[in-house]
């Protein structure tokens, strides 16, 4: 046989001449207590264990319930004030129905409205947050979401693998929270920028805690920490989005309403929700997209029912730490209101009565 | 699977027990050819037909060739085109197939007729351009006489789906790796800790370096929609330069020391290419398994340099095209060897000139020209990075300062980490261009080796990468 080249004979590889199990009883123990000390520092932080984080494959999973039809029917989609300022134990205890929780912090509800009415059989009721800026307008969304539409149907086995092992370390260590990895906080660092480049400190930081199902709590140290409260704050009114055009606006009521109309066609039904705002949030939605020119005139053209936080006094005079979420507390109280109503007009969503037992 | 996630991890656990229990070398082997197909299959389980399609044609035809050794030649070719044919063939399909319509659609609409071809909505399967050019290798060495079939299917199976470098590399050969098949193997403990220190190394390449600190700072000037300046073009390219080096020699690094756990060697496919003094040199270092199978099935049998002068330079350029088209379907890629080519043909012509051969004397004139082939190598990654020729046009205009108006595209802390990361990386493999990694550590107090394993450890673990492809997945 002809042998040209190192590639044609067997490899065999070095080691080196070093004590190798010493550096590796070294790496372990200084490993060991770097990650331990690690952890108190970032439970000193706040982050908890227990605290699941989210991510495309937290909402794939949510997704495929609705393709396989393990749910009771209702689903939620919208931006991030509806994952927050709903306790789905709640909506469980007043409806005997768990709701899923597709809504994703950033998103407009439009689009994925369109998905369950073109893309599944959903015949159940769909709730649908209406954060005004995001709905009307275009966009891709927040990054890490990027492509969810079609990753639920794509996502591999290693990744739902990754996604189980991933949670089942969670529930104990409380660092694995991929807004406080290195890259984060290093990029989270105050550093003067040319231009008007806005930068990765003036990105939204970790402003919530999450569990099972994908149920969003305000994070305690949004709460309590008033630094991380102002940079919220700072990151949502240095977002100057502008008021959309009626063109968009058109388009997008139009779209609606043909989502709409498929979801009825099958017997759900849709209501949209607008979860309260505060502070110059507020002032700002009012000023770009003012509820006659966006939300009376959807509801109009789509011909639904829409729950307001202002039409209902127990739904307003909530205290808002960062202006756009509400706190955990007030959230079951908030979804207790709305649910309230809309057990009123759904019949459905009336829980089964419970039938004392004879004799 | 990709190697940065915690399936993985899993994964890898499972198969180091199962290969250290007392079952008999067919069963480990066995094991381990079960275990690489689950590590393919996890990605997207039907695509192991084609892998098991693409191995046992491999392995049919390979056997044709050797018995025909002693007819015609004529029949020992047609084997030989039935199984290029066929593994080009699915290459074509899935890798190219989108590519060669919208090409095909354009030439026809130069021709005045207007032709929509159908929408193309075929996955890549990952990484078939690796297990393709494995399986070639082993038809060819078989053909060209290299060696012989190999006696066990079992051997060969392994061989070609050994999930370490089944998915990106290295291109191994039969010759490195079934002898190694065929009598037990086990790691020792040395062979064991020396390989799960490379795969942290390879993971810190990859989540600290590549994901954490350039991939962003790439990503922003490749993405930016208007003009790019001076500062801004390079700054993203150097980011590339270090990210596309720091996954792929990562992803190299951790796949032989999860090798060298299971007591399996694999060859190196990185030598410090930054540190490469001329394009030939670089050559050497970067991505070998890839640069020496072109040699050998390509640019050799392609007459190499063994006819005119002119013909060398054709055959260089050839192989360099076809290199850059084998990383991806676009013209861009194309472009991308098309330079390396001309780079590579400029040296040749300038060391045949002058007569100078190896690197120069002075130290201050081989880190010059070390800095000028990093230089050049940078400008052609901007047609390996961006998507397209406009895109490529922005950032290579802003790098020739033909655009000192251009609004600042990166946040000050991205251009911190991407001038310290850079500086960092050419500094190391400067001053480790002439020893191994293994020489080094073999010199370093085992204290200190023992302290930069677990920092680089600790910066993983709480990096907590996202799990990203490795970029030379899609190729």
């Amino acid at each position: 046989m002809k042998q040209l080249h190192e590639q044609d004979v067997v490899t065999e590889r070095e080691i080196p001449r070093a004590r190798l199990g010493a550096i590796g009883w070294l790496v372990l123990a200084l490993v060991v207590v770097a990650v331990a000390a690690w952890e108190w520092k970032m439970r000193d932080l706040g982050l908890v264990a227990g605290d699941l984080g989210d991510g495309k494959s937290a909402w794939a999973v949510e997704r495929r319930k609705i393709a396989s039809g393990d749910h009771d029917g209702v689903v939620i989609v919208g931006g991030s004030r509806i994952l927050f300022d709903t306790n789905l134990d709640v909506w469980a205890e007043m409806t005997g129905r768990r709701p899923v929780q597709l809504a994703l912090p950033g998103m407009s509800g439009q689009q994925f409205l369109r998905d369950l009415a073109v893309n599944s059989r959903f015949d159940g009721f769909v709730l649908i947050d209406v954060t005004p800026e995001q709905f009307f307008r275009v966009g891709r969304g927040h990054p890490a979401f990027e492509g969810v539409l079609d990753y639920w149907e794509d996502e591999g086995p290693a990744k739902r693998t990754g996604h189980h092992i991933g949670r089942f370390l969670s529930r104990y260590l409380a660092f694995l929270d991929n807004q406080y990895s290195l890259t984060e906080l290093i990029d989270q660092l105050e550093i003067r920028n040319r231009g008007k480049i806005p930068g990765p400190f003036l990105r939204p930081w970790k402003l919530s805690e999450n569990y099972e199902d994908r149920q969003y709590h305000l994070w305690r140290e949004i709460e309590t920490n008033e630094s991380l409260r102002e940079h919220a704050i700072r990151v949502w009114l240095g977002r100057g989005l502008g008021p959309p055009d009626e063109a968009l606006i058109a388009r997008i009521c139009a779209d609606v309403r043909g989502s709409v109309a498929m979801i009825r066609a099958r017997g759900g039904d849709v209501v949209f929700i607008r979860p309260p705002s505060s502070g110059g949030y507020y002032e700002r939605e009012q000023q770009n997209t003012p509820r006659d020119r966006t939300w009376d005139r959807m509801l109009r053209e789509a011909d639904v029912l829409g729950i307001h936080f202002e039409d209902y006094p127990d739904m307003q005079g909530f205290e808002l730490p960062e202006l756009s979420h509400l706190t955990r507390e007030d959230a079951v109280r908030f979804t207790r209101a709305y649910v309230g109503v809309l057990r009123e007009r759904y019949v459905g969503l009336r829980p089964p009565p419970v039938l004392e037992p004879a004799g | 699977m990709v190697f940065n996630s915690l399936t993985f991890l899993v994964f890898f656990a499972v198969v180091l027990v199962l290969h250290r229990l007392p079952f008999p070398w067919t069963a480990k082997k066995f094991n381990l050819l079960v275990a690489s197909y689950v590590f393919y299959a996890a990605w997207n389980p039907p695509f192991i037909l084609l892998l098991w399609g693409s191995t046992i044609v491999d392995w049919y035809i390979a056997r044709g060739i050797y018995a025909s050794r002693d007819k015609c030649r004529a029949v020992r070719r047609s084997w030989l085109v039935i199984s290029v044919a066929v593994n080009l063939g699915f290459i074509g399909f899935f890798k190219y197939g989108e590519f060669l319509l919208q090409n095909w659609q354009a030439l026809m609409a130069s021709f005045g007729i207007t032709w929509v071809p159908p929408a193309w909505d075929i996955v890549l399967p990952v990484g078939i351009s690796f297990y393709t050019f494995v399986t070639m290798s082993y038809t060819l060495d078989v053909y060209l006489g290299r060696s012989k079939p190999i006696p066990k299917f079992l051997d060969y199976a392994l061989f070609v789906t050994y999930f370490p470098h089944l998915v990106a590399g290295p291109i191994v050969r039969p010759t490195q790796l079934v002898p190694q098949f065929q009598v037990p193997r086990q790691a020792t403990r040395d062979q064991m800790l020396w390989g799960l220190g490379l795969l942290i190394l390879g993971l810190f390449q990859k989540v600290v370096i590549a994901d954490g600190g350039l991939a962003s700072a790439a990503d922003a000037v490749f993405g930016a929609s208007g003009p790019v300046g001076f500062a801004d073009a390079w700054l993203g390219t150097l980011a590339f330069s270090g990210q596309i080096f720091c996954d792929f020699a990562g992803y190299s690094t951790a796949a032989v020391g999860a090798s060298l756990c299971l007591g399996f060697a694999l060859p190196d496919n990185f030598r410090m290419p930054y540190a490469a003094i001329g394009f030939s040199d670089f050559w050497r270092r970067w991505h070998i398994s890839l640069s020496t199978w072109l040699r050998d099935y390509l640019y050799v049998p392609l007459g190499g340099n063994r006819g005119s002068e002119a013909r060398t330079y054709v055959n260089l350029m050839l192989t360099m095209l076809l290199g850059g088209l084998w990383h991806g379907a676009s013209w861009t890629f194309v472009v991308w060897g098309g330079l390396h080519g001309l780079y590579l043909s400029v040296e040749r012509w300038v060391r045949s000139r002058t007569g100078v051969a190896g690197d120069p004397a002075g130290a201050w004139n081989r880190l010059a020209l070390a800095l000028l082939t990093y230089a050049l190598v940078n400008i052609t990654w901007v047609f390996f990075r961006a998507t397209t020729f406009d895109g490529a046009a922005r950032v290579l205009a802003g790098m020739f300062g033909f655009a000192p108006d251009a609004d600042p595209v990166l946040p000050t802390i991205y251009m911190i980490k991407v001038a310290a990361i850079t500086a960092s990386i050419l500094v190391v493999q400067w001053l480790m261009r002439n020893v191994t990694l293994e020489e080094v550590v073999s010199r370093m107090p085992w204290w200190l080796t023992g302290a930069v394993a677990a920092a680089m450890l600790f910066a993983v673990i709480i990096a907590q990468g996202a799990g990203e492809a490795f970029i030379y997945f899609q190729f």
